[in-house]
């Protein structure tokens, strides 16, 4: 089961599993500002292909992987596509700054080189993202995320609230299935050979009040155990995840810390001190023909009040 | 006989932030993984990145009995799981704009409906119903768009369908199955109150 | 004199919930060093007691308190359930919720974490406490790798990182086999004498806890204490019976061959209880009678296991090559192990678990071809843990919940659930919330949601965990006439020897994932070597028969006999 969320629980035995907890959400973090900030496809490429190292190094089990990434490419990519070139198919002149097209089907339905850029663009920054995201649920406990998130400098009660959330979750799927076999012992037919889609559909949502109820009703016994132990008392607290530091640890953070600035300088160059016209480069179009486009006049709606 | 539950009357403020007790915490915690739960696997998509999803009514528990920030934080981490294990990427600009809202919908003990105690009317379901409409107007009308163009550059034209939908779509459930929710959950804390052992009685 | 770490005076408290007290006029002393054991029914007030010793009440639970109750001195009320947990440690009843790291390291460094230890100081303590409780080599584990025994003593571990001095234990035994339970009342014995621990054990089963050597008993009922006195004088006195309180076994033989009981000295240990003359010539001639010749039992066949083997996650065969079958309106006792895979049977048996190889056949069909509800409708079945099954609000909701389900009217849905109801001492809460009772009562409202079905095979997992003597004679008393008067099969897991010897004939003993022994109970619990592998311990009547020189299995069928005896005349 927990193979099939990807969450951990058991420290890896790969370097990057070795690490602090501390290392892994600060990387984590930093390429989640770096992936935000650009939209050069020039900075997005490598910084998807880390990630996707990075998870290759962690030797996982692919399988629950390829069905996410699988998902993910029809959904966002395929299906969110279709949706745009219907919706925008012009969106290309807003963020890359010009116009050519390359099919016209309709009036309102065309394709034009550039909307494919943005479409390239902003997918590559989604599955980076994406890559990224995988590689730290991969490589992170529920209690290293806890305690790299207090290393940010989180006050703790909010590190524990994310650290528990994280590793209710597996309970909750237990959680689920106990109360699905409940009702089926006491005579509740959710066999899908013996009753139509409708009974399932009714059933299934019958177990919710029950799931969150019972959810709910367990905060009280955990508060006393924690409570009984001392939680909260002081205004701060160690964590025994957070290990010392290993050798990986100290070359990741000399990298954050070159990361950092760079990716500091970076935002400072790109919006301030030398902006690009548009929000993103692209190969082929020349930064003098670029056209800038007012975004509030490619809503549709407010067309409809001129 | 001493009494050592009689309670000052407590100040908005007090009010939207919510006793950040253990218990709360520990609620907020789980609240936020059946959030996180529920956004994967208990909607039914109505849109791309919009569902019309179960996941609602865990802002309208919380809220209802923890008040609007808990109910911000345990969206707002909900989101943030959902995300790492829907497998789909970080959207900070839907777990921004979620939690807002839950802080919209959690504005019940704000209002006077106080769940723990079995007080939710007729009125404060009222109020409850425009401050869902108007939190998720805010949340994805105006919060989520915003981010979605300086973050990741999103069309607008398809964030505004996308915010239309996700507001129809989250107000249907906050209403149709929060306001039920809020009466049960109200009811159930009435009856624990002067139980007794009734050996006699009708069955 | 010795200090006084704890004192109750005129104390009385009553949950806001509640419209009357949960305890009364509570005046008690505990000084420092004590070992003291809590005795009570279920549902009279135990937990509540320790948890006013905690601070949990009024600080986590809110009510009304009257009265005063001070630790080391200190009004609880005046301070904080923080400033209360530096002095008492407390091991929950639940020892699920207990775990609140993520592992065993991390849940023994929990206390020490919210004192903002520097993780160099805590990692010693952590391997230290860890070996206390022999956990040394399972500091990584997940709470899901470990069993019920190794959970309850990383729980103990953990109430010693934050270096208390008063230990509460809240039925520490209740999930444990015989044998980790003799453990775990040595671990707590040794607790109590190495440092300058005052202890404090609530805990059913008097037997075992009398293992090692208690200062004191405090027997309560009904939210009083009624008795405050030494082990040998409450054996000797008849409080227990008058309380509902199961009595070790050897005194209950005595009685039975018509000992005169405070002739003995000793009285708590059955090793070195020293019978008077009179007394062992009385126990000699009882057992020397010749035990009748049991009936055979010979019905068709309901449950049938042909080479299972089972496993969880793949490669870790929780259950092999287990085959055994059960013929109608038998009784048997599935004992064995924790962890060794007795519920995980049960599982097969309902179909909420299948078969990796090998077949379950329920009634003559190969259980493949039944959904669980099809399954359900012959076989009821009470899981270990009831926040397992609980799925309604109410008691009375939960218990006709599968009634309603099936169709019947409400005339006969009444009916029944009252019988049930009833036979689990629950009928006047049955309009409670189902989260506002003691943890014994929320087992039985599990039992009573099961019986109201009369299903042809009923599958008990624990019933006696968490039970006081009383409540538990009277469901069994229940699904014995079941079993007359309907020829149900029963089934019971259990930890319990007493609850084996008593109600059932046969024995199918788990260790490791394999069936290692199917015979009489009393035959299986004179087997050293089957008592070796499945980590069972002779009850105090084979010792008793050591002393009086007498073949155990002998003793132990005399004694179960003149038991039935006793039973069906009443
Ligand atoms: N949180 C609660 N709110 C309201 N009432 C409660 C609560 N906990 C316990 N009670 C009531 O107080 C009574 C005593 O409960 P308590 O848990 O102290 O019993 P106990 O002696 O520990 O029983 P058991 O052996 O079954 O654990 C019960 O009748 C129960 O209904
Ligand atoms: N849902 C599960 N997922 C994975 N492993 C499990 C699960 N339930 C039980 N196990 C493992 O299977 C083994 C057998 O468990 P089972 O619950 O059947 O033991 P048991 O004999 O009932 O023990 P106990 O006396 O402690 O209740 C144990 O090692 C346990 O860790
Ligand atoms: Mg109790
Ligand atoms: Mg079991």
């Amino acid at each position: 089961m927990n193979n099939k969320l990807v969450i951990n629980f058991i420290p890896g035995k790969t370097t990057l599993h070795k690490m602090a907890g501390s290392t892994k959400v600060l990387l984590f973090v930093l390429f989640t500002i770096a992936i935000i900030a650009t939209f050069d496809m020039r900075v997005l490429l490598p910084l998807m292909v880390v990630p996707f190292a990075a998870i290759v190094s962690m030797k996982p089990n692919y399988k629950p992987l390829i069905f996410l990434f699988a998902f993910m490419i029809v959904t966002v990519g395929i299906i969110g596509t279709v949706m745009l070139l219907v919706v925008s198919p012009d969106v290309g002149l807003t963020h890359v700054g010009s116009h050519t097209e390359i099919l016209q089907v309709s009036d309102r339905l065309y394709v034009t080189s550039e909307t494919l850029w943005y479409v390239l663009v902003t997918f590559t920054k989604r599955i980076a993202s994406f890559a990224t995201v995988i590689a730290f649920v991969l490589m992170t406990t529920p209690s290293e995320f806890a305690s790299g998130l207090s290393f940010l400098r989180l006050p703790y009660k909010v590190c524990i609230i994310v650290s528990l959330a994280y590793r209710t979750i597996p309970d909750i799927a237990r959680r689920f299935i106990d109360i699905r076999n409940s009702m089926q012992m006491r005579g509740v037919e959710l066999n899908s050979k013996r009753t139509s889609l409708g009974k399932r559909l009714k059933y299934t949502g019958a177990m919710l009040v029950p799931l969150i109820i019972s959810s709910f009703g367990k905060v009280e016994t955990i508060a006393n155990a924690m409570d009984l132990r001392g939680f909260g008392r002081l205004k701060k607290r160690t964590w025994y995840a957070e290990h010392e530091l290993t050798r990986a640890d100290r070359i990741a953070r000399a990298f954050s810390a070159v990361f950092a600035a760079a990716i500091l300088f970076y935002i400072l160059y790109t919006k301030f001190l030398n902006p690009y016209p548009v929000t993103m480069w692209c190969p082929f179009v020349k930064l003098e023909n670029i056209t800038k486009v007012n975004v509030f006049d490619t809503l549709f709606f407010l067309k409809w009040f001129r | 006989m001493e009494n050592t539950t009689v309670k000052a009357k407590k100040s908005i403020g007090s009010l939207i932030v919510g006793e950040w007790n253990t218990k709360t915490i520990v609620a907020i915690a789980i609240g936020a993984a059946l959030y996180g739960v529920l956004m994967v696997y208990g909607g039914i998509p109505i849109f791309t990145n919009t569902q019309l999803s179960v996941a609602m009514i865990i802002p309208v528990v919380v809220g209802g009995l923890f008040g609007p920030l808990p109910a911000l934080v345990c969206c707002g981490v909900g989101n943030v799981l959902a995300d790492l294990i829907g497998g789909w990427g970080m959207w900070f600009d839907w777990s921004i704009g979620n939690a807002i809202m839950a802080f919209c919908v959690g504005l019940l003990p704000v209002y006077g409906a106080r769940i723990t105690e079995g007080i939710f009317s007729v009125k404060h379901a009222i109020i409850y119903a425009v401050c869902c409409i108007l939190g998720n107007v805010i949340a994805f009308g105006v919060i989520t768009p915003i981010f979605s163009y300086l973050l990741y550059a999103s069309d607008l034209n398809i964030t505004f369908l996308q915010a239309f939908a996700a507001t129809l779509g989250n107000s249907a459930v906050l209403i149709i199955i929060g306001i039920p929710i809020l009466i049960l959950l109200a009811k159930r804390y009435k009856a624990r109150s002067n139980l007794s052992q009734d050996k006699t009685g009708e069955y | 004199m010795e200090e006084t770490v704890i004192r109750f005076e005129n104390f009385g408290f009553q949950y806001k919930v509640q419209q009357t007290p949960t305890l009364y006029d509570i005046n008690l002393s505990i000084r420092k060093g004590e070992k003291v054991l809590i005795l009570g029914s279920s549902g009279s007030g135990k937990s509540t007691l320790a948890n006013c010793i905690n601070g949990l009440i009024p600080f986590s639970n809110e009510g009304t308190i009257t009265g005063s109750v001070t630790v080391n001195g200190l009004e609880t009320r005046s301070v904080s359930i923080h400033e209360l947990s530096k002095m008492v440690g407390t091991v929950l009843q639940d020892s699920d919720a207990q775990f609140v790291g993520l592992s065993v390291g991390e849940d023994i460094a929990f206390a020490m974490e919210n004192e903002a230890t520097p993780r160099s100081e805590m990692v010693p303590i952590v391997y230290r406490h860890a070996s206390v409780v022999g956990m040394q080599d399972f500091i990584g584990a997940v709470p899901f790798d470990l069993s019920g025994g190794q959970k309850q003593k990383v729980a103990i571990a953990g109430v010693l990182g934050s270096d208390v001095s008063i230990l509460i234990f809240d039925e520490p035994l209740a999930s444990l086999d015989p044998q980790m339970g003799q453990t775990a009342v040595e671990l707590i014995d040794n607790l109590s004498q190495n440092d300058e621990h005052t202890v404090i054990i609530i805990e059913h089963r008097l037997e075992d806890v009398l293992h090692r050597r208690v200062d004191r008993v405090i027997l309560m009922s009904e939210g009083r204490i009624v008795s405050d006195s030494t082990p040998d004088e409450l054996l000797q006195s008849t409080l227990l019976l008058d309380y509902g309180i199961r009595e070790p076994l050897y005194i209950t033989a005595m009685k039975y061959a018509g000992c005169s009981i405070p002739d003995n000295s000793n009285l708590c240990d059955i090793h070195c209880i020293e019978f008077s003359q009179d007394n062992r010539k009385k126990l000699i001639e009882f057992f020397s009678g010749n035990p009748s010749v049991s009936k055979a039992s010979a019905g068709e066949e309901v449950i049938r296991f042909e080479n299972v083997d089972f496993a969880y996650d793949e490669g870790v065969n929780v259950l092999n090559d287990v085959s055994f079958s059960i013929q109608k309106g038998e009784r048997i006792a599935v004992i064995g192990k924790n962890g060794a895979g007795k519920s995980t049977a049960a599982k097969l048996i309902c179909g909420i678990a299948r078969p990796q190889k090998g077949s379950v056949h329920i009634g003559g069909t190969n259980a493949k071809q039944l959904s669980v509800k099809e399954i359900g409708e012959h076989v009821g079945y009470v899981m270990q843990n009831p926040n397992q099954m609980i799925l309604k609000d109410t008691i009375k909701k939960e218990v006709e919940f599968a009634l309603s389900i099936r169709g019947f009217g409400a005339e006969e849905i009444r009916r029944r659930a009252t019988i049930a109801l009833n036979a689990c001492s629950l009928y006047s809460m049955r309009n409670w919330p189902v989260d506002t009772v003691s943890y014994g009562q929320k087992k039985r409202i599990t039992v009573a949601s099961i019986l109201v079905l009369h299903p042809d095979v009923l599958i008990l997992d624990e019933p006696s965990a968490g039970q006081d003597y009383k409540s538990y004679m009277e469901i069994m008393h229940f699904i014995e006439i079941l079993n007359r008067e309907y020829g149900i099969t029963i089934l019971f897991i259990t930890h319990d020897m007493h609850l084996a010897l008593e109600n059932t004939d046969r024995a199918i003993v788990f260790a490791d994932g394999r069936l290692i022994a199917d015979d009489r109970v009393s035959s299986v619990l004179a087997n050293d070597s089957v008592i070796q592998q499945a980590n069972l311990k002779q009850t105090s009547l084979y010792t008793l028969a050591l002393r009086l020189d007498l073949p155990p299995e002998q003793v132990i069928w005399r004694f179960i006999e003149h038991e039935r005896a006793v039973k069906a005349d009443e």
